[in-house]
């Protein structure tokens, strides 16, 4: 067996590899800064927009080829993995054996704290993972740095809370509590009450939008803005109590969990569920979503996890056997079900589909309240009824952090710029839509209603009116006679009137011709070239 | 017009022929011409062929266009501005070959048939040689009859029309032939043969003027093009490349203080002093070297000396007098030297400053007079003086009046000056003053208040009196009142007895009032007794699901207290193998409140006891109603409620027997319910689905039979709903169909994805393509990647964001400059510096449209 957590050392193991090798990998990560491919330019007809394009993909290319070559050669660390020689398998290694066999330093972050109190507890990684704040079922709120596993301050609240999550940063955190929810600084002070939306089951902090996002009991969704402190909606969604709600790391739509078996996705700015997905025939008990936003998991009481392609909305995968309380995703793909005692991680390795990849067992009656992994560590925490644990997973965590994106050992003077640049580059909430990539591109377009005859008749009124009020121009002598104005004024009228019948036919053939494209539209690509054009 | 011109000619030469065949006896044209002019004797038979084959070999190109006089050289009208006429013309000493033309013969006549054309003019001379009138010869050219006007027949002194016209022209052959035969005729014909080589002796017919033009347009747009042509690559580079540079390097002047300073020169006198002496070499040079050379620079002169000696001296003594006359005034003991004196440091300023009281009597005189300028202007040159002395300038000119003028504004300024000092004085005193208030009644408040609150509601009480008249003497108005007041009644001496009740309780505490004012209901004497147990009932009831509560009935101070023990029992048998303490739980936080969980809990224990069991049950019934009221399905919340209440029971196994008790088994029904949960779920996600589909495409109505509408008689009642409404409706549930078809979740059963526009996100959409873009596929495809720092590396990133014209401010941007360019080189941005030429991009396109529009 051999295992390795993050190396933080690069020169120690370069082979010379194979250069054809090297070009593949360049390539392939090329790709993925390319972010697709460019447009066809042979179809444009304008020369210069040609020229220009072809430029300007040409620097793209070149953007992501330097992107390529950086995250090839300059990212110092390589992620963790898990090896196993013969008929080993990865889940038969616990955690004992992997403290065996990593450096001292990983050791420390395999421990269990017994609070059997005031748990079950409930979990929360700031971006970075320096910071783990800890909410205990009965008002125990204690917030931790894990660099050096010091406690920076614990509260008893006095009243059961049912969430903590933080905020943008580990100066604010917010938990919910008995009728209210809180915010509280790092130093534990009570800074807001948030009264508006009731006892709150479930808080999420959007950390792109600012929007702290929660669903209350009786199952109202209520985004609020936290830098201005106005709740920027409070939707009703109509499906009962729920307190399955995460939230897509991609695009920030929020999704519910409901107890019919149905998935709901929310943005703050419409009133209706974006999507509602049928996914289990039982009550779903929770949710998580993969951090490129493209995989969802979700499981339900009848013991059956599933894995959902978010592009199509299609199941890809069932995994039988095991209901998850609590499901998550690690920043490399890695995904941790906890159910009961029992903690199980899947992995994607092969790209065939999520299969086993570690066990791990909890001492018997601990009931798994929450599982986290920790960003850019090898660590998952367990929130549970007695207190939380930490346990090592190899490969879980991104290795190379960016500083601009989270940094793990930030100074006060680079939170405090952070905290600008995040304000600044703030998104507004209506940015919340399924493609954010579709933001700048064109409007859809949207189906307009037949105009009613009613209308049609007021227009062709209006229509008349204009006609009959232009004002003829004083022609020269002989062509302004009397006659002459007047008829030219009818013939005026005449033509107005005549437009609106000639636009009803025109309608109609708009209309044909709004079928056929529809045909054509609906045809795959490689076949609408056989759609009927009119 | 060349071909059409020798086609004529051909023709002319043809009909010679024709006439000569006709008519035997006949003379060729050129040889009347000859007899008339020359008065020589007829020549044979032979020497007429030889004179019209030389006639035939130039007939052709002796043709003499007369062009006629363009409009604006004619000068019949003034409507053209004069110029200079740049076409070609005849050198004056040209001799047109000695043929008298018509123009000098009959010039009045010519005038008229100026205009006339080549086919007039050639039937013309059809008609002379043939003497037919010329309606013979028109046939498709001419309709316009020609009068024939030749009177008299043709003669040696009656030359032709032809001859008049230089129709056929003499040439030297003509001249030689009767010399044929002479002794020095070999010789005189080769010197003419040999001229005839050397000179171009026959001018060609000039070409119409619009043909002219064109010819020259062509030959200029050869050349334009040509010329054009070299700066298309150029251009073309331009105008693709992405960004186009103008910061060459240019000298935008001074950059430093120094070298603004290097280029000073000296103008005024005292600035040539200066500079006289800084510059001096032997000053520099001393410099340079050591100091002595600097003594010896430095040497005063005596009178120098002298004169600062004296200046110091007098300096001195003007101090020491002053001194002296201080110490005296200092000592004078007089009462009324000092009232004086006093006075005036009252009236100066700086008294002012010393005393309060008189620096605000100062500060409110200051005011009125602020107000009074305010009000007046008096002093803004507002008066008559001063506006005479402005309106006539005098104040320019002279400078007492100037002075004088420039003195009243600044005594305006000063006295419409704002005075911040007594404002800020008094609002402070206000400001004290509410201290002192509030600070006064502070510690009667609560007392006062009841007091006040009591005298106001007995007032009340006393004063409802029935208004005896108007709307109000009703008799249900009245009623209505009485009702009215007795409640208010009611409710007052309800809050009398309360206000009693706090007065009895003293205001000792001010807290506790507050607390009381929420459960009036409850009364005084309950209130005092189970405030927990009160609370922890409320919260039973609110929140059933939240048996671990009742933590807040466990009192901060106890918590307090027992951290402050911080007894060491730490619970070590629940420790697993793979527990780490050493550094974790040995934390002495999270030890102490461990402790202080054991110790909480075990307290609420005690004090919640048996009597919580009742309440936990009560709870429980109730909760099963609610929840399914909550949820439709009733399977979703009992789930959630089981596993709470389970991990509660699991959580409280050690330490809460209480919560056990309290399970209750389910009824039967509600085991099924639970049971058969999911069956369902499925047909009612799919009655969403079909009801959000009826909501965002709408079906349309089924056309139906309204009784008494359209089924009157029987007939309609046969022929049922009318045709055209039946085909309507078809195709509406046709759109309807395709609508339903067009959506991204037609094909998924199991999802429903809404498609109601967010009018708040499109905003974030274009509505139109943007300008150069044509097609929706390219605009977005050219949107997708992202080009600010955090999505790009920062060796691309200054590429990738580069405006389209890099310039230097200040630099200014010379015309386009001709270069060789390589047309297959492509574009290189990479090295901006390599081609920092000047060129603009707007100016040639411009030039390169013209010349493609041409």
């Amino acid at each position: 067996m051999e295992v390795a957590l993050e190396d933080n050392n690069p020169m120690e193991k370069v082979l010379p590899p194979d250069e054809q090798e090297i070009d593949v990998e360049l390539e392939a990560k090329e790709k993925k800064y390319l972010r697709g491919e460019g447009a066809n330019l042979e179809t444009l007809k304008d020369k210069k927009l040609k020229t220009q394009l072809a430029s300007r993909e040409k620097l793209y290319g070149k953007s992501a080829k330097a992107a390529a070559k950086i995250e090839k050669w300059l990212l110092p660390a390589s992620a963790g993995y898990l090896e196993t020689d013969g008929l080993e398998k990865t889940w038969r290694i616990n955690q004992t054996d992997i403290a065996k066999e990593v450096d001292k330093l990983s050791t420390r972050n395999q421990y269990d704290i017994v609070l059997p109190d005031f748990g079950p507890y409930k979990l929360d990684f700031t971006a970075s993972g320096r910071h783990m704040l800890a909410g205990g079922r009965k008002g125990h709120l204690a917030l931790v740095d894990m660099m050096n596993m010091n406690l920076i301050k614990e509260i008893q609240v006095g009243e059961t809370v049912r969430d903590v999550a933080f905020l943008h940063n580990d100066q604010f955190f917010a938990a919910a509590q008995k009728k209210y929810s809180y915010i509280y600084s790092r130093d534990g002070t009570e800074l807001h009450c948030l009264k508006e939306r009731g006892s709150v089951a479930r808080l999420r902090f959007l950390k792109n939008h600012f929007l702290l996002a929660s669903i209350n009991k009786i199952g109202q969704l209520h985004y609020q803005d936290v830098t201005y402190g106005n709740m920027v909606a409070s939707i009703r969604t109509g499906k009962g109590r729920t307190d399955v709600m995460e939230v897509n790391p991609y695009n920030g739509v929020v999704a519910l969990g409901h107890s019919g078996g149905t998935v709901t996705m929310w943005k703050p700015t419409s009133q209706v569920p974006l999507v509602q997905m049928h996914c289990h025939p039982g009550p779903v008990s929770s949710v998580a979503f993969h951090p490129n936003g493209h995989l969802m998991a979700t499981s339900g009481k009848e013991r059956k996890v599933k894995i959902w392609d978010l592009r199509k909305f299609e199941e890809i995968q069932t995994i039988h056997g095991f209901h998850a309380k609590t499901l998550s995703f690690s920043q490399k793909g890695l995904l941790a079900a906890g159910t009961g005692s029992f903690v199980q991680v899947l992995g994607d390795s092969s790209g065939g589909g999520y299969s086993r990849y570690m066990s791990h067992s909890m001492v018997k009656g601990y009931q798994v309240e929450k599982v986290m992994f920790r960003p850019y560590e090898d660590v998952l925490g367990i929130g549970h009824s007695m207190g939380w644990s930490s346990i090592l997973i190899p490969g879980s965590g991104e290795p190379n952090f960016d500083s601009w994106v989270a940094n793990p050992f930030e100074t006060s003077k680079q939170r405090r710029e952070k905290e600008v640049h995040l304000l600044l580059d703030k998104l507004p909430p209506e940015t919340i839509m399924l493609d954010p990539s579709k933001i700048g591109a064109m409007r859809p377009s949207r189906r307009k209603d037949k105009p009613t005859r009613g209308e049609i008749e007021a227009e062709k009124e209006v229509a008349i009116e204009a006609a009959k009020s232009v004002e003829l121009k004083k022609k020269t002598k002989g062509r302004n006679k009397p006659s002459k104005r007047t008829k030219k004024k009818k013939e005026l009228v005449e033509n107005a009137k005549k437009t609106f019948p000639e636009q009803e036919h025109g309608n109609v053939a708009g209309q044909k011709r709004r079928i056929g494209e529809v045909a054509g539209a609906e045809l795959p690509t490689s076949l609408k070239r056989f759609a009927r054009k009119n | 017009m060349g071909g059409g011109l020798k086609r004529k000619s051909s023709s002319s030469s043809k009909s010679l022929a024709k006439s000569k065949k006709k008519k035997g006896p006949h003379l060729p044209n050129s040889i009347l011409k000859v007899i008339a002019n020359q008065k020589r004797p007829l020549n044979s038979d032979e020497e007429d062929d030889d004179a019209i084959d030389s006639d035939d070999e130039h007939g052709g190109d002796l043709y003499e266009y007369e062009e006629g006089v363009p409009e604006e050289e004619s000068r019949k009208n003034n409507r053209y501005d004069r110029h200079d006429n740049y076409d070609y013309e005849l050198p004056e000493d040209f001799e047109d070959e000695n043929v008298e033309s018509e123009d000098d013969v009959n010039s009045e006549n010519d005038e008229e048939v100026e205009g006339d054309d080549d086919d007039d003019r050639h039937t013309r001379m059809l008609q002379s040689l043939t003497g037919m009138p010329s309606a013979a010869f028109e046939g498709d050219s001419k309709s316009k009859p020609v009068l024939f006007t030749e009177a008299y027949p043709e003669g040696e002194f009656n030359p032709t029309r032809d001859v008049l016209e230089g129709k056929n022209v003499l040439t030297e052959e003509d001249f030689l032939a009767p010399l044929k035969g002479t002794p020095g005729y070999q010789k005189t014909s080769k010197q003419i043969a040999r001229m005839q080589k050397g000179t171009k002796h026959v001018v060609h017919a000039p070409l119409p003027k619009p043909e002219r033009e064109r010819l020259e347009r062509k030959a200029v747009k050869g050349i334009v093009d040509e010329e054009f042509g070299k700066w298309v690559h150029l251009v073309k580079k331009n105008r693709e490349a992405p960004t186009v540079y103008f910061n060459k390097e240019v000298n935008l002047g001074y950059s430093t203080v120094s070298a603004i300073a290097s280029d000073f020169q000296p103008r005024t006198e005292f600035e040539k002093k200066m500079a006289s002496v800084l510059n001096d070499s032997e000053v520099t040079e001393a410099h340079r070297d050591d100091g002595a050379r600097l003594l010896e620079l430095n040497e005063v002169s005596m009178e120098d000396h002298i004169k600062d000696r004296n200046h110091i001296a007098k300096m001195r003594s003007l101090l020491f007098r002053h001194e002296v006359k201080s110490k005296r005034i200092k000592k004078i003991k007089s009462k009324t030297y000092h009232r004086l004196k006093n006075k005036d440091l009252k009236n100066s300023s700086l008294g002012a400053l010393m005393d309060p009281e008189m620096a605000k009597e100062e500060a409110m005189r200051q005011e009125a007079r602020r107000v009074e300028e305010r009000m007046t202007l008096k002093h803004k040159n507002t008066g008559k003086w001063a506006k005479r002395m402005i309106s006539r300038g005098l104040n320019v000119k002279y400078d007492g009046t100037k002075a004088a003028i420039a003195e009243q504004l600044q005594m305006n300024a000063s006295l419409s000056r704002k005075m911040n000092s007594m404002r800020d004085g008094s609002s402070s005193d206000e400001s004290e003053d509410e201290e002192e208030l509030n600070d006064g009644s502070d510690e009667d408040t609560p007392s006062r208040l009841i007091a006040k609150a009591k005298e106001k509601t007995l007032k009340a009480l006393e004063d409802d009196e029935v208004p005896n008249s108007g709307l109000m003497s009703l008799p249900f108005m009245a009623r209505a009142m009485k009702k009215k007041n007795e409640e208010a009644n009611e409710e007052a001496k309800r809050a009398l007895e309360e206000y009693e009740e706090w007065e009895n309780a003293g205001g000792e505490n001010s807290k506790k009032p507050v607390e009381v004012s929420g459960r009036r209901a409850f009364g005084a004497t309950a209130k005092v007794e189970a405030p927990k147990e009160s609370r922890k009932d409320s919260d039973n009831f609110y929140d059933n699901s939240d048996s671990d509560n009742d933590m807040a009935g466990v009192e901060d101070n106890d918590m307090k207290a027992v951290r402050d023990t911080a007894s060491p029992a730490r619970n070590t048998g629940t420790m697993t193998d793979t527990e780490k303490f050493d550094d974790v739980v040995g934390n002495p936080a999270s030890t102490t409140t461990f402790d202080v969980a054991m110790f909480a809990s075990g307290s609420w224990k005690k004090m919640t006891g048996g009597k919580n069991t009742e309440s936990k049950k009560a709870s429980k019934k109730t909760r099963v109603p609610i929840s399914q009221a909550q949820d439709k399905k009733g399977s979703r919340d009992d789930g959630s409620e089981d596993s709470e209440s389970e991990a509660e029971r699991m959580v409280d196994g050690v330490l809460t027997s209480a919560s056990k008790e309290t399970f209750e088994i389910p009824s039967q029904e509600e085991i099924i319910n639970r049971a058969f949960a999911g069956d369902d779920v499925l047909d009612e996600f799919e009655k969403d689905k079909e009801e959000v589909l009826n909501q965002e495409v709408p079906k349309p109505e089924k056309p139906v039979l309204v009784p008494g509408w359209g089924n009157w008689t029987n007939i309609q009642r046969k022929i049922g709903i009318s045709k055209h409404e039946l085909q309507k409706h078809e195709a509406e549930k046709k759109e309807w169909e395709q609508g339903l078809k067009k959506r991204k979740d037609a094909r998924l059963n199991h999802v429903i994805i809404s498609e109601k526009v967010d009018k708040k996100a499109e905003k974030l959409h274009t509505t139109t393509l943007p300008y150069p873009y044509t097609s929706r596929e390219v605009f977005e495809n050219s949107m997708r990647m992202p080009i600010g720092p955090e999505f790009n590396p920062s060796t691309i990133l200054a590429e990738l964001n580069r405006p389209e014209v890099v310039k230097k401010t200040g630099v200014i941007i010379k015309p386009v400059k001709f270069e060789e360019v390589n047309p297959n080189d492509e574009v290189d941005d990479e090295h901006p510096r390599n081609h920092q030429k000047q060129r603009t991009k707007k100016k040639t396109s411009k030039r390169q449209g013209k010349v493609k529009s041409k």
